[in-house]
């Protein structure tokens, strides 16, 4: 059998879900032939809510939250101006273009990638939809204030979008530093014209279940008057055990920053550019422009990110001890090779 | 069929990195020497031509000894040596072997060198042949070039699979003045390049389909002249990127030069500062029209005979539009100006819309 390749690409959690999770995806499979029932769906519904702090009724669910964002473009984008980052998720990118009346990526420029509230708002006047990714991805920054948030909401004809898919590893991001602005879900009950979405699939380690929710303003409802996520039964069941007993998330979380902190340190001192990260990945510049092939011959797979920024960036998901130290090692290689 | 492909490599290329010169123009190859200077082209060739998937399916022409030949021989693949060098290599040299390879009829000519290698390919072959340029300069700043000696074998290897082709920018950087720290660098011409975006992506692409460049270029140019106010006097800059919106328009660019239009007409032709400011007598409604020139994203650099900071100034921050393909954009850390003027550069810095296709753009930082 073929090596596998070390996959830093992909931003998953690089631990298994507790065996009570996998017990609870194992007895999905026999129900295979069913649909999922509403009542597991509207359980699932009322546990994220307590999760998310908001009403069970702001709930939506979705096979992923990519396809809940999906879902918002195609609803809205066609006669509005769609605003958002760049770079950012690049398949909500690609597919806001395709869809929008027209669109604006606001650049996030190296070293800082700042977003500046004032040219956020002055690009979101009149009939919008604004998306934006807090932790951004893949510059792993914050990128809202609280006070903007609202400012933007207040003109009632824009539609926002907020993607908190990394929301865990910036709310568990050390409990001495001031807290930042790391989560806006408790907006949605005061603006109509806001929504969250959010996923399972990073830290609570069910990529492979694709689970995804969003919280909704009273403007988005419409469009999900008629999405009936069916999730796949193992999907359903290991989510309303995750969720039932989430204790777990906090550990692989605080786990994955401390790796990642480290992993921070490692390419510091190979004379890596290595950027304060919220979220379980790290953007990378390094002085070879190819670095993301390179490694892959070396396997390791990282993000190659080569098309939003310029070259020698890459995006290296946070893995084990183990496959963290393999990435330094070949990333080493690389270097001295490139010297 | 097999593809013909020429290779030829700048021995001297590069040489000044480790020592500190910047650039080995003129004299200061000679000096790069005498501080000990090694070679940088033979490994980046040879990384090149070990990166090739498709050699079965590759002729070589190439330039005789370490101007070619030398690295296809040590891997044993049969190769046409074509012209004659003597002991040193000189810029004569790599024109007069690229126009040879031209009469050979080559499909593709593989350069190994820097800026000034590309200047040379550029004057003997333009754009009546695809190249693809292996970046081996001090520091390659010619969006021509691939990004390293892999990607140019991707290149190649695109090219052979029936990529399509796009026009990037050759600059002319002024190497005495970078010795000093100034980055002053105009637009040179361009070269024909196999696009590789639209044939290799990794596991996640942009998107299942990538738009050629070419057709971007196309896209931005409608959404321009749809915009164009008929009494407004439009200054456009030089660039493939504006030549397109000339091109949708029915009337001829200057490439390297300032042309203005009013209206669909034509109403100055390469104009320097003095035709424009005459311009201005008549017109008092104007634009200017830009794109970032190359891999460093200048959109009014120094030493710009036609953009001055005066021109600038009477049309105005709000007045200037910029294009440039997405894909450009985003290969940018930002926008710079550089327009020797001080007080104009900290008027121009800060955000300003780059239009990226149609009813498409991207608010980007300038900086100065």
């Amino acid at each position: 059998m073929l090596k596998r390749p070390i996959r830093l690409d992909m931003n998953e959690d690089p631990f298994l879900p507790p065996a009570n999770v996998i017990a609870a995806a194992r007895k999905g499979l026999s129900r295979l032939n069913r649909y999922a029932d509403a009542e597991d769906l509207a359980q699932l519904r009322r546990l994220l809510a307590d999760y998310a702090g908001v009403d069970d009724r702001r709930v939506v669910l979705g096979p992923g939250s990519e396809i809940l964002l999906r879902e918002m473009i195609h609803a809205f984008a066609g006669k509005r101006k769609v605003v958002m980052l760049s770079p950012s998720f690049l398949p909500v990118v690609e597919v806001a273009r395709e869809t929008a009346a027209s669109w604006t990526g606001l650049r996030l420029s190296p070293p800082g990638f700042e977003l500046q509230p004032d040219i956020l708002l002055a690009e979101t006047q009149g009939p919008c939809l604004v998306i934006i990714d807090s932790p951004n991805n893949p510059t792993g920054h914050l990128m809202l204030e609280r006070q903007t948030v609202r400012a933007l909401v207040e003109n009632e004809e824009a539609l926002l979008v907020i993607d908190e898919a990394y929301e865990e590893f910036a709310r568990m991001h050390g409990a001495d530093e001031e807290a930042p602005d790391n989560s806006f879900i408790d907006l949605v009950e005061d603006y109509a014209n806001l929504a969250v979405t959010r996923t399972l699939d990073k830290a609570f380690g069910l990529a492979g279940a694709r689970v995804g929710y969003a919280a909704i303003g009273e403007a988005f409802r419409s469009v999900f008057a008629s999405f009936y996520p069916l999730l796949p039964q193992p999907s359903l069941g290991a989510a309303l055990e995750a969720l039932e007993h989430p204790a777990y998330v906090e550990q692989h979380v605080s786990r994955l920053i401390e790796e990642r902190e480290r992993l921070r340190q490692a390419l510091q001192e190979a004379e890596a550019r290595v950027y304060a990260s919220h979220a379980n990945f790290l953007l990378v510049r390094s002085r070879a422009p190819d670095m993301a092939a390179r490694l892959r011959d070396e396997g390791v797979l990282v993000s190659d990110v080569s098309n939003q920024l310029p070259p020698g960036f890459i995006r290296v998901s946070v893995g084990t001890r183990r496959e963290n130290d393999a990435f330094l090692a070949a990333y080493g290689r690389i270097m001295e090779d490139v010297h | 069929m097999k593809k013909t492909i020429g290779l030829i490599v700048n021995p001297v290329a590069g040489m000044g990195g480790s020592v500190g010169v910047k650039g080995t123009d003129g004299e200061m190859h000679q000096r790069a020497l005498e501080l000990g200077a090694k070679p940088v082209t033979p490994k980046r060739t040879r990384d090149t031509l070990s990166h090739l998937t498709c050699q079965d399916s590759i002729t070589f022409l190439a330039a005789p000894d370490q101007m070619g030949a030398a690295y296809l021989e040590e891997i044993d693949v049969p190769v046409t040596v074509i012209g004659a060098i003597g002991e040193e290599t000189s810029a004569q040299d790599t024109k007069q072997i690229a126009q040879a390879m031209v009469d050979e009829d080559v499909d593709l000519l593989i350069f190994v060198g820097g800026d000034g290698t590309a200047r040379d390919i550029h004057d003997a072959v333009g754009t009546s042949l695809p190249v693809v340029g292996v970046p081996a300069g001090v520091k390659v700043f010619s969006a021509a070039f691939a990004l390293s000696a892999r990607a140019a074998a991707e290149m190649v290897d695109a090219f052979v699979a029936g990529s399509t082709l796009t026009e990037e920018d050759v600059l002319d950087i002024d190497e005495e003045a970078f010795r000093e720290d100034v980055l002053s660098s105009k637009l040179y011409g361009t070269l024909l390049v196999p696009e590789v975006r639209s044939f290799l992506q990794p596991a996640k692409a942009a998107s299942n389909v990538s738009v050629p460049s070419e057709q971007v270029k196309q896209d931005i140019a409608r959404f321009v002249v749809e915009k164009m106010e008929p009494a407004t006097l439009y200054l456009l800059g030089p660039g493939t990127t504006v030549r397109a919106i000339t091109d949708e328009m029915g009337v001829s660019k200057t490439l390297l030069g300032v042309d203005a239009v009013q209206g669909a007409a034509l109403v100055g032709e390469d104009v320097n500062e003095q035709a424009i400011l005459r311009l201005f007598e008549t017109y008092d409604d104007r634009k200017i029209v830009v794109t970032p020139i190359g891999g460093n994203g200048f959109i009014f650099g120094r030493g710009s005979k036609q953009f001055t900071p005066t021109v600038i100034r009477a049309v105005g921050r709000e007045n200037v539009m910029i294009v440039g393909t997405r894909d450009k954009v985003t290969q940018l850390d930002c926008l710079r100006v550089d327009t020797g003027d001080r007080t104009l550069d900290e008027t121009l810095a800060g955000y300003m819309k780059v239009t990226v296709g149609y009813r498409e753009g991207m608010m980007v930082k300038v900086r100065c």
